[in-house]
């Protein structure tokens, strides 16, 4: 299982704002996708799922062009968290998972056996079985963005696409969110493409890096190879120090001071 | 904010079930009170003996032909507004869309107007031509909002300009004609007033098959409040969906206009009322709206044509003129409310 886009160029009109990227994304393993704001990450991801039109190149999953796949046949196997997305806030969790199963569903068609099976394995896996029956208002932040995670998850994507699945949630959630990815994609073989702002989480986490400036790809590679002080100074304009602490595997990031 | 915590769960399918059984009650009660009130009053028995023996003279007239077929019309027409608002209120993803907003109104209007007015000796096919107009304002006010897709902002705004012009129209041929109105605003105040059991049977099939079509809308409708980009990732075809949806509401809502005229705020405020009740998932809100819509049309006639003697308020006004209260109460009682 691969995808693949070449020559991607990404823009409304003349206005280009991603232009010959070349990206392949493996499954097993996770991708993580960084960059300054308005480098064009998430629009790169947003093209890979088909969210958006890409203008040039081409995006390949498994020798077709996904442009051939209908809507539900790309949904079997990409699934896509939004950065935007909502639900009604009186929406129950089981309900609002179930709907990772629509791409599975005829128009008259109900719920199957399976897709049942599959709901329940997601909310297990996700760590959301437990309130199933309560309403999105009912639960927290960070236990709402696993709800959405195991919708996502009820679709049996090989691959599963989040947009910044961390920016509004606190430390604790934000861990819990990254360990809950990691888990998935140990356990269960799903390759993950993560757009993520907070660098040091991108080197904990990603086993490959892609970095994007101003719409072009900079670098990929390791976390380690491709996280480094020069490529903080080049594309972030940040002096940066990576620093071992012993026990941990990989360096955190240390920023450079505010002046006075 | 978490005011509500042991609203889940079997809880609510309880909630549901209490919600569709009153719903369903007050409409058949109300439905024997509007055959048996009105200018003769009629008991329960009287009512009966009509409905089955042509001899029972004047009250099988009064009844089988007069307040059965009206109140059988409320409500169809009740049901069909109001799933033609609470479909377009999951394809704006906006609360106070409702027929008007894509047109329906102001389509039907101008092409009701214009016969009533200029063609006065083609009055008997006002309805066809509304119906036409409707569909003609509506699909225009989409293909003008449609830029590589269609978004709900372009098609109010595209809805508000199109609106415009023909609301500019009407009044212009209204003031042009003003010695000759009256049918004009019976038209635009819609009422049941006389109609038959041809009405009902036109307006019978038309919601049979658009309250069918809405029922198979739920699934996308629910996919639709999810975001466009969820929405897409779950395979759903947001630009055909929302055009599928818009279809289906707009005929609902066309048809009604053509065989009562227009009958505002059902569309609008009787999806809010079922979504106060019973939230937002379209399986649950979708036959709600419909009970609500089917009661509240009903009622409003009833009352329209009983509370002053000799004289019949449309139901048009009717539904204006207390409902907006009504609407007012439960959107303070309630706070704030669910999905909006």
């Amino acid at each position: 299982m691969e995808l693949e886009a070449k020559e991607l160029q990404i823009g409304y009109g003349e206005h280009v704002i991603v232009e010959n990227m070349d990206v392949t994304i493996a499954r097993d393993r996770i991708t993580t996708i960084i960059g300054p704001n308005g480098s064009g990450k998430s629009t790169v991801l947003k093209a890979l799922t088909r969210l958006i039109r890409y203008q040039h190149g081409n995006v390949v999953l498994d020798g077709r062009d996904i442009q051939e796949l209908k809507p539900k046949e790309l949904a079997r196997q990409l699934g896509v968290l939004p950065q935007i997305h909502s639900a009604p806030s009186d929406f129950r969790v089981g309900e609002l998972v179930s709907y990772g199963r629509m791409p599975y569903q005829k128009l008259l068609s109900g719920k199957s056996k399976e897709d049942e099976a599959v709901v329940e394995w997601a909310m297990r896996e996700t760590g959301t079985l437990a309130f199933k029956d309560k309403s999105i208002y009912e639960i927290s932040g960070g236990e709402t963005q696993r709800v959405w995670i195991a919708t996502v998850l009820a679709q049996k994507p090989e691959i599963m696409f989040l947009d910044e699945p961390t920016t509004y949630l606190d430390v604790a959630h934000q861990l819990e969110t990254m360990k809950l990815v990691r888990r998935l994609n140990r356990e269960t073989g799903i390759g993950i493409v993560m757009v993520l702002h907070d660098l040091t989480q991108a080197m904990e986490i990603s086993d490959h890096v892609i970095v994007i400036q101003k719409g072009k790809k900079y670098d990929e590679g390791a976390p380690e190879d491709v996280i480094t002080a020069k490529m903080m100074r080049e594309v972030y304009d940040v002096d940066c120090e990576l620093l071992r602490v012993p026990g941990r595997k990989r360096p955190l990031l240390a920023y450079e001071q505010l002046a006075g | 904010m978490k005011k509500y915590k042991k609203n889940s769960g079997g809880n609510l399918l309880l909630k549901t079930g209490m919600v569709w059984t009153i719903l369903l009650v007050a409409t058949v009660l109300m439905f024997f009170i509007s055959i048996a009130i009105g200018s003769v009053r009629f008991s329960l028995s009287e009512i009966w003996y009509a409905l089955w023996h042509e001899d029972a003279g004047n009250a099988y007239v009064i009844i089988y032909s007069l307040r059965l077929p009206r109140a059988l019309l409320a409500i169809l027409v009740g049901a069909s507004l109001s799933s033609a608002g609470a479909l377009l209120q999951a394809v704006m993803r906006n609360p106070l869309a409702d027929p008007g907003t894509i047109g329906v109104s102001a389509g039907a209007g101008t092409a009701a107007i214009t016969i009533l007015l200029l063609f006065p000796n083609m009055t008997l096919s006002v309805p066809l031509f509304a119906f036409i107009g409707a569909a003609v304002a509506c699909v225009l006010i989409y293909l003008l909002a449609w830029n590589d897709g269609i978004n709900p902002v372009r098609i109010i705004l595209a809805g508000v300009a199109v609106n415009a012009v023909l609301g500019g129209y009407n009044s212009f041929l209204q003031l042009q004609n003003s010695d000759n109105l009256s049918g004009v605003l019976a038209f635009m105040n819609g009422s049941l007033s006389g109609r038959n059991w041809t009405h009902v049977r036109v307006m019978a099939l038309y919601a049979g098959i658009g309250l069918f079509l809405a029922f198979l809308c739920i699934r996308n409708a629910n996919a639709l409040q999810l975001g466009d980009e969820m929405a897409k990732n779950l395979g759903v075809r947001v630009n055909a969906s929302r055009i599928a949806l818009s279809a289906v509401s707009a005929f609902l809502a066309a048809a009604t206009v053509s065989e009562v005229g227009m009958i505002g705020f059902v569309g609008l405020v009787a999806p809010h009322i079922a979504r106060m009740l019973v939230g937002s998932d379209y399986k649950v809100l979708l036959p709600t709206s419909m009970l609500t819509g089917a009661f509240m049309v009903l009622l409003a006639d009833t009352i329209g044509r009983s509370i002053w003697p000799g004289t019949e308020i449309p139901v048009g006004i009717m539904m204006s003129v207390f409902g907006g209260p009504f609407f007012l109460y439960m959107l303070r009682k309630r706070g704030n409310f669910n999905g909006a």
